[in-house]
C-alpha cells in the first residue's frame, strides 16, 4: 500500500512542470539559507546585552585565515555543584548563569545541566562543553572543570586585521558584546577595545 | 545504461545467428526488434565537453569571486549566492525542458553544492562558524529537498554523503546512536521507491553503512561492534529479500539492490566475527549488555528473511535467511575462553557463508556468489592466522571442516538429479 501511494506521488509530482519543481528546489535553499540569517537577527534584536572579556587563547597564534578565535572568561569554568553528576552525553549543553561586574563585564555565578530560575541582572548562557563530562570510572560523570563552547568564538575580519584584535585580546583589551536570547542562544553583537565598540554587527 | 548496451549487442549478434541457423524467421526477428523499448540517450561526446567547458567557466567564476569576496559588500555577496542557486537550479529546469535529463540531473546536484557553499559563506560572514554539525543537517535537508522536487540522483548523493558526516559528527558529540539519520535515510529510501531507481536504490543502501559502523565504533565498550555490525547486515540483508519479494515491481527492484548490499555486509560481519571470536573483547556477561535496539534489528531482519522464503517458496531465498540465521548465531553465542576456541561460531560462519553462495546459485544472483566466496575465504583465513589458541586444534577443526564439505559434496552428488550429460 506504501508503494502504491509512493507511486501516486511520484505520478502526480510528474505532473507538475520541470521548471516550477526546479524553482521551488532554488527557493526552498535560499528559505534555508534566509532562516540561518534570520534566526541571527532575532538573536540581535531580542537577546540581552552581555559584556564578556576575552582571554588569551591557547595556542596563543591561532589566527587562522581571516578570523580570530576568541576564548573568554567563561570558557574555562569550575563546575562547582554540577562536579560527579551525571552527564548524558559526552559533549552536553550546560547552562552558564552570569552576572555583571562593578565595571559591567559579566561573570560566570555557576554551571547547569538545565536552565534555572534568575534573579533581576542575571542572564543565563547556553554553550556545549568541549571537555569536562567524562569524568569517573565510566566516563560519565561531570569534571571538576569544564570548557564550554558557546559559539562565540570565531570573528572573521577583513584580511590583515586579524592580527591586531589577536594582539590586542593577549593584552586582555578586547571585549565582546553579545546578544543572549532567553533560551540563551547567543550571538556576537559588536566588538569593544578598550570599553570602546570598534566592530558594530548589522543585522544583514 | 551500460549494462542494457552490452546486453543489446549480445542480443542483436544471437539474433543473426538465429536467423542464419534458421531457428528464427526474419517476421520473428524483425518482431522481436521491434518490441525492444529505445535505449535511453546516456552521455555522448559533444555533452562531455560541454560538460567540461560548464565546469570550467564555473570554476573561473569561483576564483574570480573568491579574489574579490572581502571587498564585496555583504549584503552584494549574499545576493551573489542566491543568484548562484537560481541559475543552477534555472538551467537545471531548462535542461529539463529540453530533454536533457542527465545534464538537469547534474544542475541539479551542482545546484546542491552551491547551497552547501553557501552554507559555509554565510556562516563565515555571519560569525556561525560554532555548529559545524548542524550546518551539514541544513545542507542535507536542502539538497534532499531539491533531489525530492526534481528527481535528481546527484543532489540525492550529496543530500546522503552530507547526511552521513553530520550523522558521524553527532555521534561523535554525543556518543549515543544516532537515531535521526534512520528518519533522513527511510526518506532517501522513499525517494529511491518513487523513483524506481536502481541508482538511488544503490545511493541509499550505501549510505546505511557508515551509520552502522559509526554506531558500531563508539567508544562504549558494553557492546561488541561485530555484535552491532551483524545486526545491521541483517536487517539490510533480511529488508532487502523482503523487499524483493514484495508483488510491487518498484519495491523488489530496490530490494534486489538492498539485498546484494546486505550480502556483502553479512560475508563482511562474518569475517570480522571470524577474527575477533578468539580475542579477549568479548564481555563476560554475553547478551545481556547489547542494547536492545540492536538486537532489535537482527530479529526483524530474521523475521524479514523468513517472510521473504515464504512469500517465495523459493530454496535461494531458505538459505539466504539461513546464513542470516547462522551468523545472527554465531555472534550471539558466547565461547567462555576456558574451553578453548570459538568452534561452533566459526563452524556458523563457514555454514552461513556455505548458504550465501548457494543461495546466490539458486536464485541468480552473481553478487551474492561473490559475497559468499569473499567470506570463506576470509572465514578461513582468519581462523588459520588467528593470534589467539593452538595451531593444532586449528589444523584439526580446518580437517574435520574439509572432510565434511567433502562428504556432504559426495552425498550430494548422489542424491543430485543431473542434467544435461
Amino acid at each position: 500500500m506504501t508503494t502504491m501511494s509512493v507511486a501516486s506521488l511520484a505520478e502526480r509530482l510528474a505532473r507538475i512542470p520541470k521548471f516550477v519543481l526546479f524553482g521551488a528546489a532554488a527557493l526552498v535553499q535560499v528559505a534555508l539559507l534566509a532562516l540561518m540569517i534570520v534566526d541571527r537577527v532575532q538573536i540581535l534584536r531580542d537577546g540581552a546585552e552581555v559584556t564578556l572579556q576575552t582571554r588569551p587563547v591557547d595556542p596563543r597564534d591561532f589566527l587562522r585565515g581571516d578570523y580570530v578565535v576568541l576564548g573568554y572568561d567563561i570558557t574555562q569554568l569550575p563546575a562547582g555543584s554540577l562536579q560527579n553528576q551525571p552527564s548524558s552525553e559526552r559533549h552536553p549543553l550546560v547552562y552558564v548563569k552570569l552576572a555583571p561586574n562593578r565595571d559591567g563585564v559579566y561573570e560566570a555565578l555557576s554551571v547547569h545541566a538545565s536552565p534555572v530560575e534568575l534573579a533581576s541582572p542575571e542572564v543565563l548562557i547556553r554553550g556545549r562543553l568541549t571537555y569536562g563530562a567524562t569524568c569517573g570510572p565510566k566516563r560519565d560523570l561531570f569534571c571538576e572543570k569544564l570548557s564550554i563552547r558557546y559559539n562565540l568564538e570565531s570573528y572573521f575580519v577583513p584580511e590583515g586585521e586579524g592580527r591586531k584584535l589577536e594582539d590586542l585580546r593577549n593584552q586582555r583589551k578586547l571585549a565582546v558584546v553579545a546578544a543572549v536570547l532567553p533560551s540563551g542562544r547567543a550571538a556576537i553583537k559588536r566588538l569593544l577595545i578598550d570599553g570602546k565598540p570598534v566592530y558594530e554587527e548589522p543585522w544583514f | 545504461m551500460m549494462f542494457d548496451r552490452a546486453y543489446r549487442q549480445r542480443l542483436e549478434a544471437d539474433l543473426a545467428r538465429w536467423e542464419a541457423d534458421g531457428v528464427i524467421t526474419p517476421a520473428a526477428l524483425g518482431a522481436i526488434r521491434a518490441s525492444l523499448p529505445p535505449l535511453s540517450p546516456g552521455f555522448n561526446i559533444a555533452v562531455v565537453v560541454a560538460i567540461v567547458g560548464g565546469l570550467l567557466i564555473a570554476a573561473a567564476f569561483l576564483a574570480f569571486v573568491a579574489a574579490h569576496w572581502i571587498e564585496i559588500a555583504r549584503l552584494s555577496r549574499l545576493a551573489m549566492l542566491f543568484a548562484g542557486i537560481f541559475i543552477a537550479h534555472g538551467l537545471g529546469g531548462w535542461f529539463a525542458r529540453s530533454g536533457q535529463p542527465v545534464l538537469a540531473d547534474l544542475s541539479a546536484a551542482v545546484g546542491a553544492l552551491i547551497f552547501g557553499a553557501a552554507i559555509a559563506l554565510i556562516g563565515q560572514m555571519y560569525h556561525l562558524g560554532g555548529d559545524f554539525a548542524g550546518g551539514m543537517l541544513l545542507w542535507a535537508m536542502g539538497a534532499l529537498a531539491a533531489a525530492a522536487l526534481t528527481g535528481s540522483r546527484g543532489a540525492l548523493a550529496v543530500a546522503l554523503a552530507t547526511a552521513v558526516i553530520w550523522s558521524w559528527m553527532r555521534v561523535f558529540e554525543t556518543n549515543v546512536p544516532h537515531f535521526e539519520f534512520a528518519v533522513f535515510w527511510l526518506l532517501a529510501a522513499g525517494l529511491a521507491l518513487a523513483w524506481n531507481s536502481r541508482a538511488a536504490a544503490h545511493l541509499v543502501a550505501v549510505a546505511a553503512l557508515p551509520w552502522w559502523i559509526a554506531c558500531s565504533f563508539q567508544p562504549n565498550f558494553d557492546f561488541r561492534p561485530s555484535f552491532v555490525l551483524a545486526n545491521g547486515a541483517v536487517l539490510l540483508f533480511g529488508g532487502g529479500l523482503a523487499l524483493a519479494a514484495s508483488a510491487s515491481d518498484r519495491a523488489a527492484r530496490a530490494g534486489a539492490v538492498f539485498s546484494t548490499y546486505g550480502a556483502f555486509s553479512l560475508a563482511g560481519v562474518a569475517i570480522l566475527e571470524a577474527t575477533l571470536a578468539s580475542e579477549f573483547v568479548r564481555p563476560p556477561d554475553g547478551l545481556v549488555n547489547q542494547p536492545l535496539w540492536t538486537i532489535s534489528c537482527g530479529v526483524a531482519g530474521v523475521i524479514f528473511a523468513f517472510a521473504a522464503t515464504a512469500m517465495t517458496r523459493r530454496a535461494g531465498t531458505a538459505f539466504a535467511a539461513s546464513a542470516i540465521g547462522l551468523v545472527l548465531i554465531a555472534v550471539a553465542i558466547w565461547t567462555p575462553r576456558q574451553s578453548g576456541g570459538p568452534w561452533l561460531a566459526y563452524a556458523a560462519l563457514l555454514c552461513a557463508m556455505l548458504c550465501l553462495v548457494v543461495s546466490g546459485m539458486l536464485d541468480a544472483a552473481r553478487p551474492r556468489i561473490v559475497a559468499g566466496w569473499l567470506g570463506i575465504a576470509g572465514v578461513i583465513a582468519a581462523i588459520t592466522w588467528a593470534v589467539k589458541g593452538s595451531l593444532l586444534n586449528r589444523s584439526i577443526f580446518l580437517a574435520v571442516a574439509g572432510m565434511v564439505a567433502v562428504a556432504l559434496a559426495l552425498v550430494l552428488n548422489r542424491l543430485m538429479p543431473r542434467s544435461r550429460e
